[in-house]
């Protein structure tokens, strides 16, 4: 792989080569928004917290696939130029002007989405790619579209009821007009591989495992984003600087979705947007706590591997997973390996990923007849929030409606994802009544000795985690 | 009317400018704050030598730098602008970098090494109390006999109630850019609500006269207090660096930064004692209100104060007594936020109401009726103003009925008994909140008013445009005055070069004052246009015009008894200039028959009261403590609105914000006096998917301010985030559901779902032991 140095992206309707090697310019760990901010003409995108909470800075990206573009929402303040190789950004000062406002740009005038304005451009990018997705949407995909943006202002009516009036025109609008001539410029772009070496930073954003095993071994302590929307923090507010980067976002193999007898495979690259809508009918716990993950703009970033990788101890995927009882392919030098979810996390942030090994996908068994699951969130706020607690439950009734078989995954009860084992034994063989659950939930006590922190005290975590296991006992009866 | 914000093509196309996005010249620097990670600490030494060595880095400094005094307390001057040899809370600035990037600054900052030797501190309110130590003496508000009526009282019940602090989390943080001019001249774009302030802060600590600072702000991102007092650190600042270094320097707080550095709505701890008949009439309130002022005074005594006025809200309490102390604690500065401790001082007999409804088995709402202010009696104030106008009975008949409140409730109560662990729970509560600012000198406005020779006006005032729509207010005001369209007016950003010596947008006075204000400079220059006129119409002729009778309307200036003497404006505008008439003038505005006097807590510190009214219905999931708004229905007393989309924005936007503070907007420390929540990653303000279901706003019509007021308008910024109050009590309705209404919930302010499920988790077992 030659070191190019450079990336190329379409800005609106203009392909923009950037080239790393100027020492004064742009990074590779530069977010999209500080080149954005850094730029005359491009203040429109705010900074409101440089983590992806609150949506400010939220740009519409332009994919092409099949020549078709495909438009969606991302925080800019989480993304690193390279990943914007091959694409199309639009930022709020594409749509319009002040004497040519776009309908989503004139939906928030009338419905008057906009008091300080400083929100207000993030809102708009929202919308753009609401616009440019769904016609006359739900207003449950409105409120998901904006989970990602804060208003301190209005109280949200008002920009609810923008989306409404204005997502009515299948999308048209200069973009549509403009789409083929995009796509060409997009075309025209080298999706190869990308290898940036300056003298402070090398990034990766290989298009092939093999190439990407073979970086791995290079350089073993490499730090591997998969997403990057929890390690572009370490960036934005750690102001680390990240000397060596690789980025999967680009490697084909882990895009991979296949379905087999009994089973869906779901590649480590897959946003997990999209990853909602494959487990929609097949998993629906899985779904319902995709639903609640993040924002839109987020799971559009994230990747089922990077949230599995990072074996956080409030991850919200592997409770589910662990409940689906789903396997995980690890791939390394030595060929592939799978080991059950269930026993993949080891530690606070440790797993059984070897240092020479990548997450290549995960493999989830469909639920047996008997096998109810279930998925639950408790967090402060209920959208776009982290997990106080959090859990991922199964349990298996045989023929007389005893217990053979309970996995009740818990996050935020310990330094890592972890089973109440003693709970979970204590209700093997017994019946799936009432006071079956309220003895074992007695049991959490001994399970977990959980923390207090800013999320909740120790003592609301304890009563939280029986909770939940008498909700599940609820919503299986 | 209703106009659009006179801002939102601006906003919507990213075209508005804030402080952050001004284009500047190269030389700009990038300012950063050095802050203690202490929550109180001696400062041994420190060592910013290989700092100062680093490439791009230009200044760095000491509080030995400040040419001038070393102070930045607003009121009283008990808070240096950079710390000496003691820190006294975690975010104190010790030093400032100027350097030619943020990531030079960064570098910089981790190359400082400082010795501390670490110093006990106070950092809980029940610790902050313990120490007997307040920012100032405490204060009491008293009427009546509290003490014969406790020895007469049919019913006595009495408890402690904490309320949490709140963060602004304005979406702009704090922010200045300063440009230093010639000599000593100093230019400086802050998003500040209190450009006079400011200016006069910056002045004294640079020790030059205020001429020489100019402060000026076209808009803010957002403020809700937090910008009254503690923008003034940020510009501070920043023109410290500006005049050391001789470049432009900008400081922009990151959002931790912001959140770890500045002051929050006061947390409370309050104790009460009520005493009320066998109906539920209450017959005393004695209320000990305790406030976390954290480090400094800054505007604590002027919330402490508003809190204790709001005591009573909108019930009259025969007898009352009113305690207020602000305690010292090794934190940030706790500042204004939106309500300035109403929502802390309406609280309490809210829920002093909501428990005794729950003692006598009635509905709370019934109680609330039968407490309110009188018309014509029962209408005195624990400060002696007497509450005229009152329009609580007319919000209660209206809303009661247009809620469907009484239906609802059935269907409440017949959902809850249905349905083991989803309860539902529904609360009205109602708001009387006092207009003014209570340091009553404070309430007066300046405005400065041209008109060009094409006929276009531009109105400066001084009030500051945060979002709320001020300058909206204004610009239809003034073009309504000249019988224009708002395109031929245009509002200019606020500068002290304009308008001088003004006091704060806050208070929710900034339209009452400032339109009074450019009304004033209006009515200046119609009388001067129609004086030039009626000399050109009534030269060489026998009719003859009078000046009074002069009418702008239309775009056209016209004799109202002699309609054929009519002229465009602008063509007015031409004549009075050839007429070598000035078409500028100040305007001046200062609220009348208001005053109050500390000493002995009485007096008539309001021109009038903002009521509204709120009930809102919601379901919790027992087992998660997660609830749902389902339906909010507010009426709400503008007055005549002066522009009601305006201010249904403000209402709609007021509630959430409140919500916020009632329910998942929790500021937690650790013992070591660090706050935990300081980024939206772990602080939440209410998303889109938090608000009602079902959200009805309705204006109260056919009320006119009974003040003569501008317009006959009434104030709108603060009086709805209390409305949010009925959403608190609606949950613990809901919770107390789950006891069938038999047990008090333990409860506290913000009711996250972490204290939802802890006081389930207690009526379930006081009611497993009582099985």
């Amino acid at each position: 792989m030659s070191t190019n140095n450079q990336i190329t992206f379409v800005l609106n309707d203009e392909l923009v080569n950037l080239n790393f090697s100027d020492q004064f310019g742009e990074t590779p760990i530069t977010t999209v928004l500080n080149y954005l901010r850094s730029r005359p003409g491009y203040a429109g995108s705010k900074e409101g917290c440089a983590e992806g909470d609150c949506g400010a800075c939220t740009v519409v990206i332009g994919s092409l696939s099949d020549g078709q573009i495909s438009y969606t929402a991302i925080d800019a303040c989480l993304v690193f130029l390279p990943m914007l190789h091959g694409k199309q950004l639009l930022t709020v000062e594409h749509l319009g002007n002040s004497s040519h406002l776009h309908p989503v740009q004139s939906a928030m005038v009338e419905t008057d989405g906009s008091q300080c304005g400083y929100c207000t451009p993030g809102f708009v990018m929202s919308l753009l790619a609401l616009y440019k997705n769904y016609n006359n949407p739900s207003r449950e995909v409105i409120n998901d579209a904006l989970t990602g943006n804060l208003c301190r202002c209005t109280g949200y009516r008002s920009i609810a009821e923008a989306a409404a009036i204005s997502c009515a025109n299948d999308g048209q609008d200069q973009f549509t007009a403009r789409e083929s001539d995009t796509a060409k410029l997009l075309a025209s772009i080298d999706s190869s591989s990308i290898y940036i070496d300056t003298k402070k930073h090398v990034y990766f954003r290989p298009e092939s495992l093999a190439e990407t095993l073979d970086i791995k071994k290079e350089y073993p302590n490499i730090l591997v984003i998969n997403g990057a929307t929890d390690i572009a923090l370490r960036v934005t507010k750690l102001k680390e600087h990240l000397p060596e980067i690789l980025d999967l976002g680009n490697v084909a193999e882990l895009k991979e979705v296949k379905e087999s007898e009994g089973a869906i495979h779901i590649g480590a690259g897959v946003v997990l947007e999209h990853m909602k809508t494959l487990v929609q009918d097949q998993f629906p716990a899985l779904y319902d706590m995709l639903a609640v993950f993040g924002s839109k703009q987020i799971r559009e970033l994230a990747t089922l591997g990077g949230n599995i990788g990072s074996a956080s101890p409030i991850g919200d995927i592997p409770p589910v997973l662990m409940a689906y009882n789903a396997l995980i392919v690890l791939v390394g030098s030595d060929g592939e390996r799978v080991i059950p979810m269930r026993e993949f996390i080891t530690g606070y942030r440790k797993t059984q990923q070897a240092n020479d090994e990548i997450i290549k996908s995960v493999t989830l068994p469909l639920a047996e007849d008997n096998c109810k699951v279930q998925s639950y969130k408790i967090s402060k706020r209920k959208d776009l929030d982290i997990s106080t607690v959090s859990g991922g439950f199964s349990v298996t009734l045989g023929q007389d409606g005893q217990v053979t078989d309970v996995c009740l995954a818990y996050g935020g009860m310990a330094d890592q994802i972890k089973r109440a084992a003693k709970t979970e034994a204590a209700l093997i063989g017994k019946p799936w009544n009432r006071d079956s659950i309220e003895a074992a939930t007695n049991l959490i006590d001994e399970d977990f000795k959980p923390i207090s922190d800013a999320r909740a005290e120790a003592e609301g975590r304890t009563v939280m985690a029986r909770n939940l296991l008498m909700k599940f006992w609820s919503d299986t009866i | 009317m209703a106009t659009e914000h006179e801002s939102a093509k601006y906003h919507v196309t990213g075209e508005a400018i804030y402080v952050d996005d001004m284009q500047v010249s190269e030389q700009l620097l990038y300012g950063k704050v050095v802050y203690s990670p202490h929550a109180h600490a001696r400062i041994l030494s420190y060592d910013i030598n290989k700092a100062l060595t680093i490439d791009g880095v230009h200044a760095i400094l000491t509080y030995k730098d400040i040419p001038g005094e070393n102070q930045m307390g607003p009121v009283f001057h008990d808070e240096v602008v950079l710390a000496e040899d003691e820190v006294i809370f975690i975010g104190q600035a010790i030093f400032l970098i100027a350097a030619e990037n943020k990531d030079i600054a960064e570098e910089a900052a981790k190359t400082i090494i400082i010795k501390y030797e670490v110093l006990p501190h106070v950092v809980t309110m029940e610790d902050a109390m313990k120490s007997g130590r307040l920012v100032q003496p405490q204060r009491k508000i008293e009427n009546g006999n509290v003490d014969a009526a406790r020895q007469e009282a049919a019913n006595i019940l009495n408890g402690e109630l904490k309320t949490g602090a709140q963060e602004q989390w304005y979406l702009e943080t704090q922010v200045a850019l300063a440009h230093p001019g010639e000599g000593q001249e100093l230019k400086v774009y802050s998003s500040t609500q209190h450009p006079s302030e400011t200016q006069a802060l910056i002045a004294e600590v640079l020790d030059i006269h205020k001429m020489e600072v100019e402060v000026e702000i076209r808009r803010m991102g957002g403020a809700f207090g937090g910008k009254e007092t503690q923008a003034n650190h940020t510009a501070i600042w920043a023109s410290l660096l500006a005049v050391k270094t001789g470049k432009p320097v900008k400081i922009c707080l990151g959002r931790d930064d912001d959140q770890i550095m500045t002051g929050k709505r006061h947390r409370f701890l309050m104790r009460y004692e009520a005493g009320f008949t066998d109906d539920g009439l209450i017959t005393y309130m004695d209320v000990e209100q305790n406030a976390d002022a954290g480090s400094s005074t800054d505007l604590s005594m002027a919330i402490l104060e508003r809190a204790m006025m709001h005591a009573e809200n909108a019930y009259y309490v025969p007898n009352i007594r009113i305690i207020g102390n602000a305690w010292f604690t090794n934190l940030p500065s706790n500042t204004a936020f939106r309500g300035f401790g109403g929502p802390q001082g309406m609280v309490v007999i809210e829920e002093i109401i909501d428990r005794i409804a729950r003692k006598l088995g009635k509905d709370a709402r019934e109680l609330r009726k039968l407490n309110f202010y009188g018309i014509d009696e029962r209408n005195e104030a624990p400060y002696g103003q007497i509450v005229e106008n009152t329009l609580l009975h007319t919000l209660y008949d209206q809303l009661l009925e247009t809620s469907e409140y009484e239906k609802r409730r059935e269907e409440i109560n017949a959902f809850n008994a249905e349905n083991e662990f989803i309860k539902r729970g529904m609360a009205l509560s109602p708001v009387k909140f006092g207009i003014s600012f209570t340091t009553s000198l404070l309430n007066q406005a300046g405005a400065l008013a041209h008109i060009y020779k094409d006929g276009s006006v531009l109105i400066n005032h001084g009030g500051t445009e945060m979002g709320q729509g001020l300058h909206t207010k204004i610009k239809d005001l003034a073009a309504d005055e000249l019988g224009l369209d708002p395109e031929q007016v245009k509002v200019n950003a606020t500068s002290t070069a304009k308008v001088p010596n003004t006091s704060a947008t806050a208070a929710s006075a900034g339209a009452d004052l400032n339109g009074m204000a450019v009304k004033n400079a209006l009515d200046k220059l119609k009388r001067r246009i129609a004086n030039s006129i009626c000399d050109d119409f009534n030269k060489e002729s026998t009719v003859q015009s009078k000046p009074e009778e002069i009418e702008f309307k239309g775009g056209k200036v016209f004799d109202s008894s002699n309609t054929d003497r009519s002229m465009d404006f602008a063509e007015s505008i031409m004549k009075a200039y050839l007429n070598q008439v000035s078409l500028s003038a100040t305007g001046y505005y200062k609220t009348p028959d208001i005053h109050f006097d500390r000493e002995i807590g009485k007096g008539q510190p309001y021109y009038y009261y903002a009521y509204s009214m709120a009930v809102t219905e919601v379901e919790v999931d027992t087992l998660t403590g997660h609830y749902t708004n389902i339906r909010t229905d507010i009426l709400h007393d503008v007055g005549n609105s002066l522009n009601t989309r305006v201010d249904i924005g403000q209402i709609e936007g007021g509630y959430i914000q409140g919500v916020g503070w009632c329910t998942t907007e929790e500021c937690k420390w650790d013992k070591n006096g660090n706050l935990l929540n300081y980024s939206p990653d772990t602080y939440k303000i209410p998303n889109i998917q938090d608000i009602p279901k079902d959200f009805r706003i309705n204006l109260l019509e056919g009320h006119p301010n009974g003040a003569k007021t501008i317009r006959r308008s009434k104030a709108v910024g603060e009086p709805p985030l209390m409305g949010a109050l009925s959403c608190w009590l609606a949950i613990k309705d809901a919770v107390s559901a789950a006891g069938n209404h038999q047990i008090e919930p333990d409860f506290s302010l913000p009711a996250t779902n972490e204290v939802i499920l802890l006081s389930l988790d207690k009526i379930h077992r006081k009611l497993k032991s009582s099985e």
